[in-house]
């Protein structure tokens, strides 16, 4: 799955249960302390009743430039990640987080079948050669999520008429995490929006420098 | 008889690597000049100039040739080698500057550990991230890590714990770095023989530096050095480094061909702030002494210090800089002639445009102004000040197996 691009997942149970019913659309949008959306920010919408789930999906977690690609990406519990190396560089990727430990030793290219993340919480992703490499994934148990686009917008679609637990979430977001988490209730029939503006400055990287670095001493 | 051993060392290993999926990499760089420069001769070449290049050695000038194999031995094992050349009076036409073993456990913890065991520099320098200590804002760098440059190179094992901040929702990392080295009894030498510099002409393992020509890397008084420092890097925008160095030298040592020991002592604290994608703001101080002899004979005692202050701003392929050095040494004991006392300061302004993967035109005008008594020794005014323009281009080249 890639966030932003199909970002609602919805099970086969869930859009059964759900048919004679009529869903409906939330618009996420997570704006910083300056007026600008803040993209690749995970968001997850939880239905206070019943128990259901997403069907876990393939996805892809990309290495270029010396960066994960992207930053941050959220998949559903059970879901398989392929780590392609499309970088000028080997790279070799772990995780010691409690959701998932794992390690690929020394690689370029596709070379390692895909990680099962079967856990639900967030991993960290680190290179062991660049220590300055961190990326994400946010393993969610969530039926309904997504990350945010580049204007800082998300769209969650056909979600039943019910109420909700909204939660973002950025490791770049300085805000407490309460300012983050509301209860929403989502009608069955139209679009609503959620719009989350940050408080704090965001705790943002600028991008590596100098494009020429290799070695650090 | 080392550098034998290390050539016969590296292609011991060589075949091995045929055939490994890009298990060894190889960087190359050239670097050609057209150095114009006005004052006193070099320090390079027999003077008290303290620029690498003068009047007598201007023009088209080869800044330096390196080739740095990388072998990845094993998942969390690899071998590193820097091999220069520089076309000046260095003893060998090429040598090493740097050879080492990597050890990067996979981490299972917030703490990372790694170490490395062989010949490298110290990681105390903001400025020189490039491959073999290449300064990436400017040609040359400040008078701080020329120094370091010149006269360093770690010759034992360094050991870094480094705790990843990441995994506990912070957006940076804490280390504490500690080295035990051996070979490094006549740093300080150099210093207290002509002060700062601002050079980019290290010194190899091998070789000499300068005229008249000066080794390095002698064990003297079989009493191994030691350095501790710290790392901070919060939100990958601000990084310090912190480190204290003693080569714990026995001022009373010195060999039978008249290399002695030299106690020299520092501490470093440098920072580099990165607010945006444009702008980099580095600063840096060292402060220390130096000191040989005793015994019998008056000790030659020395303090220095110096420090740089640089702002850089890149844009596309551009990076813009700027940097005002600082440097003073005082001899307190000692004295055979004027005191080597030097008081000086250095303005550097920087150009490099990217022409793409593989070149890089750099341009760099110096400015520096120092006193030193010993010039009266040559008839020369106390206070000089030299200028240096140089226009680089400069290929670099990565290979892989």
């Amino acid at each position: 799955m890639q966030p932003g691009s199909s970002a609602t997942w919805i099970t086969l149970a869930s859009l059964l249960c759900c048919l004679p019913c009529r869903a409906g659309e939330l618009s996420v949008t997570v704006i910083d302390r300056d007026g600008h959306g803040v993209d690749q920010v995970a968001v997850t919408a939880t239905p206070s009743a019943g128990t259901t789930t997403t069907a876990p999906a393939p996805a892809v977690m990309d290495q270029r430039n010396r960066l994960f690609v992207p930053r941050l990406l959220i998949v559903a519990v059970g879901s398989t990640v392929q780590f392609p190396n499309n970088d000028t560089v080997s790279h070799q990727v772990y995780s010691f987080s409690p959701a998932k430990h794992f390690q690929l030793p020394l690689y370029k290219g596709e070379v390692h079948p895909p990680v099962v993340f079967d856990q639900p919480g967030l991993v960290v992703l680190g290179c062991n050669i660049h220590d300055s490499m961190v990326g994400y994934i946010y393993v969610t148990p969530a039926p309904y999520f997504g990350s945010t686009d580049a204007d800082g917008a998300l769209l969650l679609k056909e979600l039943p008429k019910g109420d909700y637990r909204v939660v973002v979430w950025s490791p770049y977001i300085a805000d407490a995490p309460a300012t983050l988490t509301r209860s929403i209730r989502v009608e069955g029939t139209g679009s609503q929006a959620e719009h989350f503006q940050l408080k704090l400055a965001l705790r943002a990287e600028p991008e590596p420098k100098p494009h020429r670095e290799n070695w650090e001493y | 008889m080392r550098l034998r051993f290390a050539l016969a060392a590296l292609a011991a290993f060589w075949p091995l690597v045929a055939g490994a999926q890009d298990r060894l990499t190889l960087d190359g760089d050239l670097d050609v000049r057209w150095v114009h420069a006005t004052g006193e001769p070099s320090f390079m070449n027999g003077g008290p100039g303290i620029l690498r290049f003068d009047p007598e050695h201007e023009g088209l000038e080869l800044g330096r040739a390196f080739l740095a194999p990388t072998w990845r031995i094993a998942d969390i094992v690899s071998l590193h080698a820097v091999l220069d050349t520089y076309g000046d009076h260095n003893r060998n036409p090429v040598d090493i500057s740097e050879f080492y073993l990597s050890v990067r456990p996979f981490p299972t913890g917030p703490v990372r550990f790694s170490a490395r065991i062989g010949a490298f520099y110290m990681p105390v320098s903001l400025e020189n991230r490039g491959i073999g200590w290449t300064d990436v804002y400017s040609i040359t760098p400040s008078a701080v890590n020329s120094w370091i440059g010149e006269e360093f190179r770690t010759m034992g094992a360094e050991m870094e714990a480094r705790w990843r901040g990441a995994s506990s929702g912070y957006l940076g990392d804490f280390a504490l770095i500690g080295a035990a080295y051996g070979w490094n009894d006549p740093a300080g030498a150099l210093l207290a023989e002509r002060g700062f510099t601002l050079s980019d002409r290290p010194s190899t393992l091998f070789g000499y530096l300068g005229s008249p020509p000066l080794g390095f890397y002698h064990e003297i008084d079989r009493r191994p050095g030691y350095y501790g420092g710290v790392t901070w890097r919060h939100h990958d925008r601000l990084e310090i480094r912190a480190l204290r160095y003693d080569n714990r030298g026995d001022p009373t040592a010195s060999t039978r061909s008249g290399f002695y020991a030299w106690r020299t002592r520092f501490s470093s604290l440098g920072a580099r702030f990165e607010p945006d994608a444009h702008w980099t703001l580095i600063a840096q101080a060292l402060d220390g002494n130096t000191a040989v002899g005793g015994g019998d004979d008056p000790q030659f005692y020395m303090r220095f210090r110096a420090a740089f202050a640089l702002a850089s701003y890149e844009w596309g392929r551009q990076r813009l800089t700027g940097r005002y050095d600082e440097f003073h040494t005082h001899q307190l004991s000692g004295f055979l002639g004027p005191p080597h006392t030097q008081d000086g300061h250095a303005w550097t302004v920087a150009w490099a445009y990217d022409l793409g993967e593989h070149w890089q035109f750099l341009s760099e005008w110096i400015r520096a102004a120092s006193s030193f008594p010993p010039r009266l020794a040559l008839d020369e005014p106390v206070m000089q000040t030299q200028t240096q323009l140089q226009l680089a281009a400069r290929y670099h080249f990565k290979a892989g197996w």
